[in-house]
């Protein structure tokens, strides 16, 4: 992992066994499928359910302040603690939840390179149903990191001006407009198609067959080569509902060493129900219906 | 047990064997070649109603054997329907159950069917983004619940265990021979866990290594339940290609066109994987001047009723009354 700008942030499968029962490592699984946790964990990991504890339950919006200091210290974390994310789907809400933990300055945050299913693939790594013993800890956010995260209005701005890296992580489907969303997900919109300006390249062209990252030679050559993202200019990372973005964000910033990289959470569900935002859809899909 | 009479004294005497075989049926009208004489294997004839009963038993009986199922330490299994219901009916009868991991996109009757035979179910949805790898699907969360409670489940791992190539060696491929009288000259069968092509075909390939096995596949995109394309192969580790002389694609659509044909002009209730056999099957037969080709018809359509509407509307339309179109 040297060769990543920032290989700090990754943590492997060895590493992760060799510190099972470290009372200071805190590992947290989070899923798309928020059933996955419950089939079997790493021993002594605790679950985030990002529908229910990421998301404020009110407003689209992600947890405040406030409510990520009671949830991580009701979870037993505190200050000082590592933290392991790791989760289903490549890792794609673990890298939300790094982004959260990011955005509200916990310092000592890592990704399980290869997530859940790596681990569960390894033959010697252990798994269980138990749920851990925890000790609620008061904890306090650090500094909080606004310059992670994108809102429409910056988003609007780049996608006119033209002067940063919009990249659209989201299938060649969704890109393009064939689809709105993926089968099956509850979240959409009501047009589909992209933001103007936006390159495609898909979270999926940075990870490997068993879920690990790609190296940073491979990295650089997809994202800075082949696609054209611009290092020198900033990035804004989007998707359908922000967590596959996460994984591009975590990509572009942490392992490709891009200054000023952020992640627009409110995402193609946000973009595509505007009334009269500019949309490029190459296949003609427009209908909500479609 | 007495396979002249037909009385049993439990459901598993039924089970196939070279002395029960399944039976073996001439198509007749709808054979495009009269040199090339063409039989389908009728699986659906098996006890739990599919070929999965062979791999099934199979794969239980070795892990009883081992003592690793049994009252309260259970199957845990991914799969499309078919080795389920096996699995689960087997269970049952047996004193444990199945804990079956099925993709959300399979037929309601066959999750149905699973609830029916007293599996529990656990339902996901497989399809969210493409991914490289093998994702965190159906195959994953078994070998999770096998890992996280090995006391509690034990998978069977279909695409795998070497006991479902041997449940045909054993037995699809001699009931075959002798039902031919060893004049087989092609042996047909799609691809799923590749149990069913692997051990016919290294079966026949070692009584007569002159036998042509045709693997058949549907073509990219398909909603043939069970059944895998090329670029799906890697799920299975039981492919040996060394058997197979030639992987013909069709496309997936036939697969529901024939089985319709086959009802109509055969009176064979054939399910889509057999009406896909049953496209390369003819072309085949077509394109040979003379032989003898033995079909693998793995289960009737009775499960697949949604997948028949889906791809014929026309028969909706053929007098259901009122039926939403949307």
């Amino acid at each position: 992992m040297s060769n990543y700008s920032h290989p700090e942030v990754l943590v492997d499968i060895a590493w992760a066994k060799s510190n099972l029962g470290n009372p200071k490592v805190k590992f947290v699984e989070i899923d798309v499928d928020t059933s996955s946790y419950d089939s079997g964990h790493i021993p002594g990991a605790i679950a985030f359910n990002w529908r229910t504890q990421l998301q404020n339950q009110v407003s689209r919006d992600i947890i405040s302040k406030d409510a990520f200091e009671k949830l991580v210290g009701g979870a037993g974390i505190a200050n000082g603690d590592t933290v392991v994310l790791y989760g289903d789907n490549n890792n794609w809400f673990a890298a939300y939840g790094f982004w959260l933990f990011k955005l509200y300055g916990h310092e000592k945050i890592h990704l399980l390179n290869g997530g859940r299913v790596k681990w569960l693939n390894e033959p010697d790594a252990p798994l269980t149903k138990d749920l851990p013993k925890v000790t609620p800890v008061k904890y306090t956010a650090g500094n909080e990191h606004k310059e992670f995260r994108a809102l429409l209005p910056e988003v609007l701005e780049a996608s006119s001006k033209k002067d940063r890296n919009l990249v659209d992580v989201r299938s060649p489907d969704e890109f393009s407009g064939k689809i709105i969303a993926p089968p099956n997900l509850p979240e959409t919109a009501q047009r589909a198609g992209h933001i103007p300006g936006a390159k495609s390249i898909p979270w999926s062209t940075a990870v490997n067959q068993d879920g690990t990252f790609k190296s940073a030679d491979d990295l650089g050559k997809i994202y800075l080569q082949e696609k054209g993202v611009d290092a020198k200019k900033a990035s804004i990372a989007y998707c359908r509902i922000g967590e596959r973005s996460s994984h591009t964000w975590f990509v572009l910033k942490y392992l490709l060493g891009i200054a000023d990289v952020k992640n627009y959470d409110g995402s193609w569900t946000e973009y595509g129900n505007l009334i009269g935002a500019p949309i490029e859809n190459p296949t003609g899909g427009s209908s909500g219906t479609k | 047990m007495n396979h002249s009479s037909r009385v049993y004294e439990d459901i598993f005497e039924m089970l196939p064997s070279e002395e029960n075989p399944t039976p073996l049926v001439r198509i007749n009208k709808l054979n495009p070649n009269p040199h090339f004489t063409l039989y389908a294997k009728l699986e659906w004839l098996n006890p739990f109603g599919s070929i999965k009963d062979r791999p099934a038993w199979s794969m239980l009986r070795k892990l009883e054997e081992e003592g690793k199922v049994g009252p309260g330490h259970n199957l845990v299994e991914p799969t499309s329907g078919n080795t389920g219901l096996s699995f689960a009916a087997m269970a049952s009868a047996r004193g444990y159950k199945l804990r079956a991991i099925v993709p959300g996109q399979i037929p309601k009757e066959k999750k149905t069917l699973l609830k029916i035979a007293g599996a529990d179910l656990e339902v996901l949805n497989d399809d969210v983004c493409p991914a490289p790898g093998l994702g965190d699907g159906s195959i994953n969360r078994a070998k999770s619940h096998a890992k996280a409670s090995p006391e509690e489940y034990t998978l069977p791992n279909q695409y795998e265990n070497e006991a479902n190539v041997d449940a045909h060696f054993r037995t699809t491929g001699p009931e075959i021979w002798r039902q031919t009288e060893g004049k087989i000259t092609h042996f047909f069968g799609a691809l799923g866990t590749c149990g069913t092509i692997t051990g016919t075909g290294r079966f026949l390939k070692s009584k007569n290594s002159a036998v042509q096995v045709v693997a058949i596949v549907p073509s990219e995109g398909h909603d043939v339940p069970g059944l895998r394309n090329i670029s799906q192969l890697h799920i299975s580790k039981l492919f040996d290609s060394s058997v197979v002389d030639e992987i013909m694609e069709i496309d997936y659509k036939l697969a529901y066109r024939r089985a319709l044909d086959l009802s109509r002009k055969e009176g064979l209730l054939a399910g889509p994987s057999s009406g896909l056999i049953f496209e390369g099957a003819s072309e085949v037969a077509a394109r040979t001047k003379s032989g003898l080709g033995v079909m693998v018809f793995c289960d009737n359509v009775f499960k697949y009723l949604s997948n028949m509407l889906k791809h014929h509307p026309e028969l909706a339309a053929e007098g259901f009354g009122f039926f939403p179109t949307h």
